[in-house]
């Protein structure tokens, strides 16, 4: 063994130990892939080091890469987040109504595809703002009874821009077909309560 | 936080990189592998930053792998669309649905043009400079790098350096006229801020061609 480890050492390459049943159950995959054991684990391990910075579970993981499939599945796109708010500001005391409409539309649309893609469609929601809204500084579902409460803050958003994100959120819920209770929109703050 | 577990007993050398470990009395089995020198080194690292054993933290590396393969999932895909997030959300972009931004863009290009132009246009010369100030050693090469991943709803993107001059071709059927006007202006904002002047241009619904030479002055 110490041999091994020797001359191992001397082409760069480490032993590392490792319960046996992991290693079969990696050998059975790499062997899926059509990949050797050895490529199969550097991946693994650079993969794991990248993880390490990101601090996510791989739930939470697998729930953003859904969010983000449903953005590429429904069209989703990037924009300068000042200039959205420039946009905001400049249009909504004369076309508030149409606006509200439209955003509360695209929320329908958004919350059907929820609906079919997602098990859990109220974290699928919370996922949602947490990964696409990074201006709201916290998102909170709790369960009340058979309702539940959803709650949005944020400090930089206008009372126009979260007016529209609680159209949007109706929207969803709507496209969900939830039964809203209550609807509170303030500036930087929704609190919706709902059933499922 | 995880640690190698005291009452672990000492490991004995069965064959052929097979070990086996007694843990409470109960064996488990280990093997061998062999990994590259540096990766190992750098898990070794970060399982001292997080008070792991370098043990513990390859047995949970093992786990996560096989946890998201039953699961299917593509870890390094999730790693890169994360990346995409990260760095969408330091430099200033937001996600959204298209159609919510086009309809947006379209209202405003028709009753605000001018000031709606100006204020994509600086978001354009505020990301350039974001980009020239970093420590980055090719601010150009990381910054198309970057915009072709945010302007993922375009079927064509195009940013090319050739000596003094820089060309960007856009295309996407998707895109409204507002959003292409809009678009344009932030990608000749984002010229200006890497020093080039743009001197030629052609922007329609759905297509921004635009063409600059280094600004010498």
């Amino acid at each position: 063994m110490a041999k091994i480890i020797e001359e191992s050492k001397s082409k760069g390459k480490r032993l590392v130990y490792v319960p046996e049943e992991l290693v079969d159950e990696a050998l059975n995959i790499a062997r899926g892939r059509g990949e050797t054991i050895s490529k199969f684990v550097e991946e693994a391990v650079q993969l794991a080091i990248q993880a390490c910075g990101t601090g996510l579970s791989l739930e939470k993981a697998a729930e953003v890469l859904k969010v983000l499939q449903a953005h590429r599945v429904l069209g989703g796109a990037f924009i300068p987040q000042g200039a959205l708010e420039f946009m905001i500001e400049s249009v909504y005391k004369s076309s508030r109504e149409e606006l509200l409409k439209r955003w509360h539309e695209d929320g329908r649309l958004y919350g059907r595809y929820l609906r079919e893609r997602f098990v859990d469609p109220v974290e699928a929601i919370k996922c949602f703002l947490e990964v696409t809204r990074w201006d709201l500084n916290e998102v909170y579902a709790l369960k009340e009874g058979e309702d539940i409460k959803l709650g949005c803050v944020s400090t930089t958003l206008s009372l126009e821009a979260t007016e529209l994100l609680c159209s949007f959120l109706e929207g969803i819920l709507r496209g969900l077909g939830c039964t809203i209770k209550s609807l509170e929109c303030l500036k930087g703050m929704i609190i919706v309560s709902f059933k499922l | 936080m995880k640690t190698f577990k005291p009452y672990m007993t000492i490991l004995r050398i069965v064959g052929g990189g097979l070990l086996v470990r007694t843990v409470k009395g109960k064996e488990v089995k280990r093997k061998t592998f062999v990994a590259r020198a540096d990766l190992i080194d750098q898990l070794g690292k970060v399982a001292e930053t997080k008070g792991y054993s370098l043990y513990a933290l390859v047995n949970e590396i093992f786990e996560l792998v096989l946890k998201a393969e039953e699961l299917g999932l593509d870890l390094r895909r999730i790693f890169e669309e994360r990346g995409v997030l990260e760095k969408a959300k330091s430099a200033g972009f937001i996600l959204g649905l298209e159609s919510l931004w086009y309809s947006m863009t379209d209202l405003v290009y028709e009753k605000a043009k001018n000031r709606v132009l100006k204020e994509w246009a600086e978001a354009g010369l505020w990301l350039a400079k974001r980009y020239a100030t970093s420590c980055s050693t090719d601010p150009i090469e990381d910054l198309k790098r970057d915009l072709r991943a945010f302007i993922w709803n375009a079927s064509q993107f195009i940013i090319e350096v050739e000596g003094e001059g820089i060309s960007v071709r856009i295309l996407s059927p998707r895109f409204s006229e507002g959003y292409s006007f809009l678009l344009a202006a932030l990608l000749e904002g984002l010229l200006n801020g890497l020093g080039f002047e743009v001197v030629e241009r052609e922007v329609f619904r759905g297509n921004i061609r635009l063409e600059g030479i280094r600004n010498r002055r």
